[in-house]
């Protein structure tokens, strides 16, 4: 990779960045937040990804932000009010920056009058503005670069209104400033815009030819802005997007000052400072340095907008790649089973002799956990990621099917493992689109079910125990059960008489029957793509779960883990061989001798727990294994799988409960049915995770078949 | 000796690469097969593997090759001779299959052969399970070794339903 694509693969991990804080910024315009902060983020934003769009000559993204941008500051600056029309345009010119970011990133070519319709509205909207001498109407993408030449609205005039006070801006860029794209000249406009100010260029520090540094930056500039209706904070705003890339004082001033000091003045400030700072310090005069600025907003938990206003230069976080974090992440996970093995090996002679040996194991179990923790909480992303990428599928889908959808988001700020996050794009998209499309209804069919014009879909996540909850709930139709009993039917998924409950023929549509999208668009159930969403999921450990309410809606959910690599397990025995079974999904154990057991007609069991009857599965019986354990010394663990469904697991003994890295079988082997994976125990001994959901299912198609 | 033949070989460069084998001969029974060396990663002692549930009786189990899961075959069961049972004096050898890595259970390695690529003869049509397994026969030293088709002695191990 050369050092060009390397900055490119920076630039646009940036922009995914910063598309997805404009979904959200958006998303809180739209729902009618109009706080000035959330526009100033936008802009912010557009600017960011125009800049760097400019230094890889991405032109069309720079020709489109650039207008985008324009459009944007009229708005900020109130020229063009914040209608609806406004902020619909420019959501959707949001999708077409990011269309623009896309297509850079793949390395292809848009359309040339892609954006060409919403560019032109730009215009149309900015033209009836008093500011519109300022636009640039040829919309040549690079035209930011060569407005040297347009009539600079400053006065030079130095303005001698005795006696009134005034604003003495220093403002001196530094280097940086230019090469994220930003002029002076624009800076010196818009402070223009607050009164008749007095500019006045520093030129003292050019040096000699000899020294001179071609992209050296030498010049600063002294503004006198008067009128004392203006406010300190009204002068700051102009440097906003320049905070950290110049240094900037502000300083309360009469105006009669004579001005001939003043280039005395920008130099030796320093040592006239004391005769200035009394009276400078009731309005904190202050060189901006930007670090301390930015170090408490960043942090700040509710990642409120503020926090963007912060400079770059504020370093809280820090990119690494993603091997490196996993290289630590399977060290620890290795350092856990160490661990482990050195605790088995604590015999009880052991124990009594060496004590000192024995705290330090303690204290080494308790670090390794700390750390485990800590590992995962670096791999730990908020789901906000994928999230943000919903608004604009649904606002698509709305538009494609005319339908009125309001997407609600809750819980964004939902940690999971970022290999998780990466697994639940596909999924995510599908169940929103399937709910977009065969959920909700058309506008005209809910007013006539008495339901509101717009549907609403629920997209939430949330921490329950060791696992993540993922919610996609729509307030639609429901799903069709007598027709997708008869599809089932039809195609052999369900047999002619089985019976099924309402919940089974619900999910029933992640049945591989029911797997492509032509088989069962027409029915007006669901169906589209499910079948990804189930093998997605269940690669990474989750589960899905349907439910639905006809006439009032469907509430999808995906039970996902907490992390990928450690899980708690419980370790158990069939016949002689060592199995797991993952703690989160097991409700309670018992001995056998003391459960009650039902026979059913064709030799199965069924336990009775608290009135309830729960299906049996012996697993030396299920995995083939020979088991020469009684019947009465064997025990049974009650397990719940998806849906709160109940089954009950017969193994020769109960060992204890650890902690275990997963690994894979897949890797090096294939998968088998009712194992979900396999990991290593202390021994060094490998044992095989017990998939309770795929053994549950199993035995149910089994029965069916 | 060894060391310097090994070398003369190397330094001959393209003529041995094309016109050579290099394999690691083992055996089963009485029988001895081999397999080209440079699939080979590792060759350890049987210590045990956790059996899987619901295979071909040719599957022996998994093992844990450091820290990942390796799946062991019985290469005698997998001939249909019956199953291993396999004692400390066993071997694994360990070998990449395509992407994967697999083990298989053998009574012992015997040798490493350098075999001329043109000494392979084409295993006679008959039983299929014989043709599918084997890729090749050379003689060496007036014995048969059967070239091992890995592919085929790790496919299908599955029970199906």
């Amino acid at each position: 990779m050369s050092e060009l694509d390397e900055f490119k693969a920076t630039y646009f991990d940036e922009c995914s960045e910063l598309l997805n804080e404009l979904e959200e910024q958006f998303t809180a315009i739209e729902e009618g937040d109009r706080n000035a902060d959330r526009l100033n983020a936008v802009f912010r934003a557009i600017h960011s990804v125009k800049g760097g769009a400019g230094a890889f000559g991405f032109s069309g993204l720079v020709g489109f932000a650039h207008e985008f941008e324009t459009l944007l500051d009229f708005v900020r600056t109130g020229k063009i009010e914040m209608t609806d029309e406004v902020v619909t345009l420019c959501i959707r010119s949001n999708d077409i920056v990011a269309d623009f970011v896309g297509a850079a990133r793949a390395g292809e070519e848009l359309p040339s009058d892609h954006g060409a319709e919403e560019k032109a509205r730009f215009v149309t909207l900015c033209k009836g503005t008093k500011g519109d001498d300022e636009l640039d109407e040829d919309g040549e993408p690079m035209e930011e670069f060569d407005i040297e030449f347009t009539p600079v609205m400053v006065n030079l005039e130095p303005v001698n209104d005795s006696g009134k006070e005034g604003w003495l801006v220093e403002f001196t860029p530094h280097r940086d400033l230019y090469a994220r794209a930003n002029d002076p000249l624009l800076l010196l406009r818009e402070l223009a815009e607050l009164g008749d100010v007095d500019v006045k260029v520093i030129l003292k520090t050019i040096p000699t030819l000899a020294d001179f540094e071609p992209f050296g930056v030498y010049c600063g500039w002294e503004i006198l802005v008067p009128g004392d209706d203006v406010t300190e904070q009204s002068v700051r705003d102009v440097f906003e997007f320049v905070d950290g890339d110049c240094d900037i004082k502000i300083t309360r001033q009469t105006i009669a000052e004579p001005r001939d000091d003043a280039d005395a003045m920008a130099f030796d400030l320093d040592d006239d400072m004391p005769s200035f700072a009394d009276l400078a310090n009731e309005i904190t005069p202050e060189v901006k340095k930007p670090v301390p600025v930015a170090a408490p907003v960043q942090s700040d938990p509710n990642g409120t907008e503020e926090g963007k206003n912060a400079a770059p230069v504020g370093v809280q976080s820090i990119r690494v790649d993603l091997d490196k974090v996993d290289r630590v992440v399977n060290m620890v996970g290795e350092l856990v089973i160490t661990q482990s093995m050195l605790t088995q090996q604590m015999d009880d002679n052991l124990k009594v002799h060496y004590q000192e040996l024995v705290r330090g194991l303690e204290v080494l179990a308790q670090t390794t956990r700390g750390l485990q923790d800590s590992v995962m909480a670096i791999r730990a992303q908020p789901v906000k990621s994928v999230f943000s990428r919903m608004p604009r599928l649904v606002r698509e889908l709305a538009g494609k099917t005319n339908k009125k959808i309001r997407l609600e988001m809750v819980g964004e700020n939902t940690e999971i493992d970022k290999t998780v996050i990466e697994q639940l794009s596909d999924p995510l998209t599908h169940m929103i689109r399937n709910s977009a499309d065969h959920g909700i209804e058309i506008p005209e069919k809910r007013t006539a079910g008495r339901k509101p014009e717009t549907g609403v879909i629920r997209l939430s996540a949330e921490q329950a125990g060791g696992n993540i909850l993922i919610i996609v709930e729509d307030d639609g139709a429901g799903i069709n059960r007598d027709r997708v009993l008869q599809i089932a039917r039809e195609r052999g998924v369900v047999g002619p008489e089985q019976q099924m409950s309402e919940e089974q023929i619900d999910n029933l549509i992640f049945a591989p029957g029911f797997s492509t999208a032509d088989e069962v668009s027409d029915i007006s159930g669901r169906g589209v793509g499910m079948d990804v969403v189930l093998s997605n999921i269940k690669k990474i450990g989750g589960s899905v779960h349907v439910r639905s309410w006809p006439g009032a809606g469907t509430r999808m959910t995906l039970r996902l883990p907490l992390t990928l690599a450690v899980l708690d397990v419980m370790l158990v025995t069939v016949g002689r061989c060592p199995y797991v079974i993952p703690l989160s999904s097991i409700v309670e154990t018992m001995q056998c001798s003391r459960a009650e057991f039902g026979h059913m007609p064709t030799g199965g069991r069924v336990l009775q727990v608290r009135g309830e009857y729960v299906q049996v599965v012996d697993l030396a019986t299920r995995f083939e294994m020979h088991t020469d354990v009684e019947d009465k010394h064997r025990f049974a663990v009650l397990c719940e799988a998806e849906g709160s469904v109940k089954i009950a697991l017969i193994v020769d003994d109960i060992i204890g409960q650890q902690q275990v890295v997963i690994k894979s079988l897949e890797e090096n082997f294939e998968r088998i049915d009712g194992i979900a994976g396999g990991t290593i125990l202390g021994d060094g001994n490998v044992a095989l995770i017990v998939d309770v959901q795929g053994l549950r299912s199993a035995t149910t198609h089994r029965n069916a078949a | 000796m060894e060391a310097l033949e090994i070398n003369n070989e190397v330094d001959d460069g393209q003529v041995v690469e094309t016109k050579t084998l290099q394999l690691i001969a083992f055996s089963i029974g009485e029988q001895i097969y081999g397999v080209e060396i440079t699939t080979v990663r590792e060759i350890r002692a049987w210590n045990g593997a956790t059996p899987l549930p619901n295979t071909r009786e040719f599957v022996v189990g998994v093992i844990n090759l450091r820290g990942t899961i390796v799946p062991i075959f019985d290469l005698r069961a997998r001939f249909g001779d019956g199953q291993t049972s396999p004692t400390k004096t066993h071997v694994v050898v360990v070998m990449s299959v395509g992407e994967k890595w697999v083990g298989i259970l053998v009574d012992a390695v015997s040798d490493i052969l350098t075999v001329s690529k043109d000494d392979i003869h084409n295993v006679p049509e008959g039983n299929s399970v014989d043709t599918d397994l084997l890729s090749g026969i050379i003689t060496h030293d007036g014995q048969m070794v059967g070239l091992i088709d890995l592919h085929a002695v790790v496919a299908g191990a599955q029970i199906e339903a």
